[in-house]
């Protein structure tokens, strides 16, 4: 009787164990999601911002990072970027995540997306991403700029990978457009037809015998040719990105910008 | 003895006798009269005198329903060249009419049961039919687009072209109705006829059925007539002239005469239906069965349609959005 509580007891110190250990691997989340090196938030920000990214990265299973710093030590801020979340992936087991990092020095701010977040957040999403993001960095509001890009990023993270989530065919008022105009087109078209529609034609009363064209000539007369330059669809304000590999082998999408 | 849509004849309801219209002898239908004589008319089978309107042609007495020709309203100039009899008996009149009210998606349920049908009058209405001849002479430019890229360039080539047509145009039996009473409109979407069944006009014909006489005549009416054809003429033109991106014309001189003139009488059922105290008027191809004319229309039904057709898309449109981008808002 004792021993088989003993061994009950040894079950459930194992299996608690076993969960406390495999909890973190499974679930891998990371609890600091502000590396505000450059000091760039105040505390207040820091903690609103901390539980706004807790909440979304459990949503989406990969973690909203925001990395500032005042000096990228010369490196490209992807290198930076790529080499810090090295690190932080090395320590905490979490592959996916969304980073959002900003240079005071170079005044260059760039979003990664690591894991599954890497197609689901695509170079083409980053790029809607950093958008929406820029004008925040322009004014120099980077709490601002680090929420709309957890808002925006897990947003789209919601979509189909590949597709636009932009577009306008996946948008509300597309929909309810189409559905007013088919709804008010169709019932129109029947209230004017319902008194009796015209179903004569061009050809109902034509004399097919004695129509026809006697004289026809097409001449060419001149050609004109225009060029234009077909303007490359470069990020706007200069960016850089299409993602790329840290330096510890991890692959990621991203893109950047200067502010 | 009154003419028999069925049978083509003229029929007697009372004996069934049936005689063949065109060996009929017209004497024993028809009563003549002087042009100098007082336009005062009267029953041959009872003798009242007849009240009818000026342009009436042919109708009922009003006491003892035998059905009157007036002659003399149907000679001379007012002569018909053609007339197409009725096909549809007014039993079969009746029958389509009820049919095409149930086909009204947007008009009131009662209106939809067909049954408030007042009064079926069976009408020849006078048309005018224009056999048209004529030429246009059309020059445009057109361009050919081709655009391509090439490098980092994007060059479109436009190629323009002089075109030119001369054209020789024929309508054939274009009509235009010749009763001012009638809704043009109206009687315009009751088109089209079958004119296969286009009969040399004898009197008999009209036995039994109304039939009134033209208010315009055709030099009147030819304005008219124009107007129908020149769009058809338009789509003719644009349809000789084709493989261009755009086509601008620069000149285009249509000549559009009538070249033979048929005063024709067409079947018209008019259909005199009642329904909340008001009463809606409809007319009906007496040859092919179409249906004219406003019903009414039951906003609840309109609202209905809509709504139904606007949720459904939106329903449809949202649920391909969320199989290509997995989002449903």
């Amino acid at each position: 009787m004792s021993l088989f509580k003993l061994k009950q007891l040894f079950l459930y110190l194992l299996l608690s164990i076993l969960l406390l250990v495999g909890g973190p691997i499974a679930f891998a989340e990371i609890d600091q999601h502000i590396y505000d090196e450059a000091g760039l938030l105040s505390e207040q920000e820091i903690s609103d911002l901390e539980a706004y990214a807790t909440e979304k990265s459990q949503e989406q299973g990969a973690d909203f990072l925001l990395l500032t710093t005042n000096s990228t030590e010369g490196q490209p801020i992807e290198m930076y970027m790529g080499d810090f979340f090295d690190d932080l992936a090395d320590e905490s087991g979490q592959e996916n995540a969304v980073v959002l990092t900003i240079d005071m020095g170079g005044r260059e701010f760039y979003v990664a997306g690591f894991g599954t977040a890497e197609t689901r957040l695509d170079n083409e999403r980053v790029e809607l991403v950093l958008d929406r993001v820029e004008p925040y960095m322009v004014d120099g509001e980077y709490a601002g700029a680090f929420r709309e890009t957890i808002s925006t990023a897990d947003r789209y993270m919601e979509y189909r990978p590949g597709v636009n989530p932009e577009s306008f065919f996946l948008k509300t008022w597309f929909h309810a457009a189409v559905a007013l105009l088919l709804g008010g087109g169709i019932v129109g078209t029947m209230l004017y037809n319902s008194g009796g529609r015209v179903t004569t034609t061009a050809a109902t009363y034509i004399d097919r015998d004695h129509t026809r064209v006697t004289k026809d000539s097409d001449r060419f007369r001149n050609k004109t040719v225009t060029r234009s330059k077909i303007p490359k669809n470069n990020k706007s304000g200069g960016g850089f990105g299409g993602g790329g590999m840290t330096g510890g082998g991890r692959s990621f999408s991203g893109g950047g910008r200067g502010f | 003895m009154a003419f028999d849509a069925n049978s083509g004849k003229l029929s007697c309801p009372n004996c069934g006798r049936q005689d063949d219209i065109e060996t009929f002898p017209e004497e024993n239908i028809l009563q003549k009269f002087a042009p100098e004589e007082a336009k005062e008319y009267h029953c041959e089978n009872c003798g009242a005198v007849l009240l009818t309107e000026a342009e009436t042609t042919a109708t009922h007495c009003s006491f003892c329903g035998a059905p009157v020709v007036l002659a003399d309203r149907l000679t001379g100039d007012l002569a018909p060249a053609k007339v197409i009899p009725f096909t549809i008996t007014k039993d079969e009149a009746v029958a389509a009419f009820r049919k095409w009210t149930k086909n009204g998606r947007l008009t009131p349920r009662g209106f939809m049961s067909g049954d408030r049908i007042k009064k079926m009058t069976g009408m020849y209405v006078p048309f005018w039919l224009y056999d048209i001849d004529g030429n246009a002479e059309v020059a445009a430019i057109g361009t050919r687009v081709r655009a391509y890229q090439h490098g980092d360039t994007m060059i479109t080539e436009t190629d323009f072209y002089d075109i030119y047509r001369e054209i020789d145009l024929s309508y054939l039996k274009v009509p235009a109705d010749a009763s001012e009473k009638m809704d043009d409109e109206l009687m315009d979407k009751l088109e089209p006829y079958d004119y296969s069944d286009l009969k040399d006009f004898r009197m008999p014909y009209l036995a039994g059925y109304l039939a009134e006489k033209y208010d315009y005549d055709d030099n009147e009416l030819y304005s008219r007539v124009e107007s129908k054809i020149v769009p058809y003429i338009d789509s003719y033109i644009g349809s000789t002239i084709s493989g261009y991106s755009t086509v601008s014309y620069t000149n285009k001189q249509i000549n559009a005469n009538k070249h033979k003139v048929y005063y024709t009488l067409f079947p018209v059922w008019m259909v005199y239906y009642d329904f909340e105290n008001k009463e809606h008027t409809f007319a009906m191809n007496g040859q092919t069965g179409k249906v004219v004319g406003k019903p009414p229309i039951s906003s609840g039904k309109v609202a209905a349609w809509f709504i139904g057709i606007a949720v459904s898309t939106f329903a449809v449109l949202k649920a391909i959005s969320y199989l290509v981008g997995g989002v449903l808002w």
